[in-house]
């Protein structure tokens, strides 16, 4: 196992509210190898923002804490880390990317200095030579005239540009673990799909891994080998890409697919839903936390939560009716058929 | 001046609009005078028939919410027609745009901020009534329960406050409140773009149910391809002011002839693993519509470009499915 880069272990996060404490992140495992990207695929309030703030160690204090579990970053165990020694690791070892560019920038700092802010930081280097290697890494995410733009102010780029500086900020240090959280939910598709393929460049030249965060299944499909479907705080089913796009098992898994609209099916025609929405985190059910808008629901959902199980090989499902639904893929039922031709 | 066609059974247009132009001033300077017009929208035809959903495809800047706004009256557009039922509003005052405001609603993009957070859903539903001064207030009462049973909200909902709702039934009640005073055409600006997917197909649906029951007309206007091509007839793609390419949604996505649609096809990443993308990168950004590029707008960044481009504009075809692109110009001459 030399070549996991993190290891998170039943890692369970609590927000202190007014109305009580509520479990975020419940439970939730996963691995990444070196060079290899993971995708978290959730709906808003799934947990999978928590999950990448508590790697980081960048819970708001002091509501939000880690109540359990482990994060093995090559190792060593980030949850009992001190604050110093958490600012050695971020930025350095792990890189993070945010969703709005523009909060992630400072507006009244220069790029430049942003730039080598990062690198001073964590390098034994000149001013110069961090200058230097700001502007190389400027370079290397594709921004044109580099040292021009080191001298300007964030608010006079393009929401693209100002990714592409983020990203530069996060991999100025040639960290192992990228986390992107949304990293193109605010940018155009054309700008998208520059941003994501920069991010598989960087990557395979770096040789870095990265946790992906998205809602968008498509963005998932094209970047990540393997897939962890989170649903109100837990993993609800985990596997390769395949087994998640050509195999899903989970009722949510199965929802999720069908109910997006795709370049390929008939207009105007009903699209499956999923109905009713995620639970509050105050009021989650007893039982399965799906249960209320599942349609294989049985009594057993409503006593108490699945365990996950394994039921192929790194294909992992939290549900009491995985075995009904393993057979019925890809056929019969009210399950559609998942294999789609793919657009010429 | 060619303009998108209607499919042939529908002849009758209920919405038409011409060569529409809506530039806003630049103010710059210590004296803020205004040197330079940001050309928002920049002479855009298209027509909607009734029942029709007219898709409106673009990346943030293109100027369809400009569009959106314009024909919905919030703007006052800088030239051009808009003919609704065959009578021009684009010049229309005040007064005499009332009843049109009937006949034409909207849905915005994020219903928090179009719905007024102190007023309970009753009086949110209400308000139509009373601007438009209809009914009575035991017409206007009943009327409400209709139509949160209409958007699939329980009754009890009319004294609860747009907070206590999720986004998903928030979006419900902007659209309760769109088909209060039956329009005819409702302009959609992004309804679903801030929804979670699971509930982003719920409200598909009910728009398509509730214009199959009303026969509404709709200008669906999003970034997202995929969404716009679910739910419209017609679709079409504006790049920096302008439409460049429009027709069936179907022939749009298989046969796209536009360089711009065709990356823009491209860019969408497919919810296929197995998928591999032929994607053709488009370099740089949308330029800025105050400075745009001459010629062909899109000459900066497209993969096609001809020397040409730099300096002709180009014109929307006259065909089936019109393209505004020289690389078609010259293989017709």
């Amino acid at each position: 196992m030399s070549d996991v880069i993190i290891s998170v272990k039943n890692l369970v996060t609590e927000f202190a509210t007014d109305e009580g404490r509520v479990r975020a992140v419940d439970d939730i495992s996963f691995d990444i190898k070196a060079g290899e990207t993971l995708g978290i695929v959730g709906e808003s309030g799934c947990g999978k923002s928590v999950t990448a703030l508590s790697i980081m160690r960048l819970l708001p204090q002091p509501i939000g804490q880690i109540m359990g579990g482990e994060i093995l970053l090559q190792g060593e165990n980030l949850v009992d880390m001190s604050i110093e020694q958490m600012q050695k690791i971020r930025g350095a070892r792990i890189g993070m990317v945010f969703q709005e560019p523009m909060t992630a920038l400072n507006p009244v700092h220069t790029i430049g200095r942003q730039l080598t802010e990062v690198i001073l930081l964590h390098k034994k280097v000149s001013k110069e030579k961090a200058l230097k290697e700001g502007i190389a890494m400027l370079d290397k995410v594709g921004i044109p005239a580099p040292d021009i733009r080191m001298t300007e102010y964030p608010h006079q780029l393009s929401g693209g540009m100002r990714q592409r500086v983020v990203i530069a900020m996060a991999l100025a240090c040639q960290p192992s673990l990228l986390i992107a959280d949304e990293p193109t939910t605010a940018l155009d598709v054309t700008i998208q799909a520059q941003i994501l393929e920069l991010i598989k460049e960087l990557q395979n030249e770096m040789g870095m891994s990265v946790l992906l965060i998205t809602h968008d299944l498509g963005v998932i499909a094209e970047t990540s080998a393997s897939v962890v479907v989170m649903y109100a705080g837990k993993v609800a089913e985990r596997g390769s890409v395949y087994d998640i796009f050509d195999r899903p098992t989970h009722p949510y898994t199965r929802g999720l697919l069908e109910s997006i609209p795709r370049l390929d099916t008939e207009p105007k025609s009903k699209l499956t839903i999923i109905p009713g929405m995620v639970p509050g985190l105050l009021d989650m059910p007893k039982g399965c936390r799906f249960e209320n808008r599942c349609r294989y629901r049985k009594d057993a959902c409503l006593v108490a939560p699945p365990t996950t199980e394994t039921i192929a090989d790194g294909h992992e499902v939290a549900c009491y009716e995985w075995r009904e639904l393993k057979t019925n893929v890809g056929g019969g039922g009210d399950s559609v058929n998942f294999k789609l031709s793919a657009v010429a | 001046m060619s303009v998108i066609p209607l499919p042939k059974k529908q002849a009758e247009s209920l919405l038409r609009v011409r060569d529409l132009k809506m530039h806003f001033p630049v103010k710059e300077g210590i004296f803020m005078r205004t040197g330079k017009y940001n050309k928002a929208v920049d002479g855009v035809s298209l027509d909607i028939a009734p029942g029709e959903t007219l898709g409106l495809v673009g990346e943030s800047g293109c100027g369809k919410s400009t569009l959106g706004r314009c024909i919905a009256r919030l703007y006052q557009p800088t030239a051009g027609e808009i003919s609704f039922e065959g009578q021009d509003i684009a010049k229309l005052g005040r007064k005499p745009l009332m009843p049109f405001r009937r006949d034409i609603q909207m849905i915005f993009q994020d219903p928090m901020e179009s719905l007024n957070s102190r007023h309970t859903v009753a009086q949110i539903l209400e308000e139509p009534f009373q601007v438009h001064k209809i009914g009575n207030r035991e017409f206007r009462q009943k009327r409400v329960k209709e139509l949160l049973d209409l958007v699939g909200l329980p009754a009890r909902s009319v004294t609860r406050y747009p907070f206590e709702f999720s986004g998903g039934q928030r979006q419900r009640i902007g659209i309760a409140r769109s088909i209060a005073l039956n329009p005819k055409l409702i302009i959609c600006d992004e309804p679903v773009s801030a929804l979670d997917v699971s509930i982003q197909s719920q409200i598909l649906n009910l728009l398509i149910d509730l214009q199959k029951e009303f026969n509404l007309s709709y200008l669906f206007i999003a970034h997202d391809l995929a969404v716009v091509k679910h739910i419209s007839d017609r679709i079409a793609i504006m790049y920096l002011g302008k439409i460049v390419e429009s027709g069936v949604g179907e022939s749009i996505y298989r046969t796209a002839r536009h360089p711009y649609t065709q990356s823009l096809i491209s860019a969408i990443p497919v919810p296929d693993p197995h998928h591999v993308a032929h994607r053709q990168i488009l370099v740089g950004d949308v330029p800025s519509p105050i400075n745009p590029p001459s010629g062909c707008n899109f000459h900066t960044r497209c993969p096609q470009a001809m020397e040409i481009c730099s300096t002709v504009v180009p014109t929307l075809s006259d065909e089936t499915q019109p393209v505004s692109c020289l690389l078609y110009e010259a293989s017709k001459t």
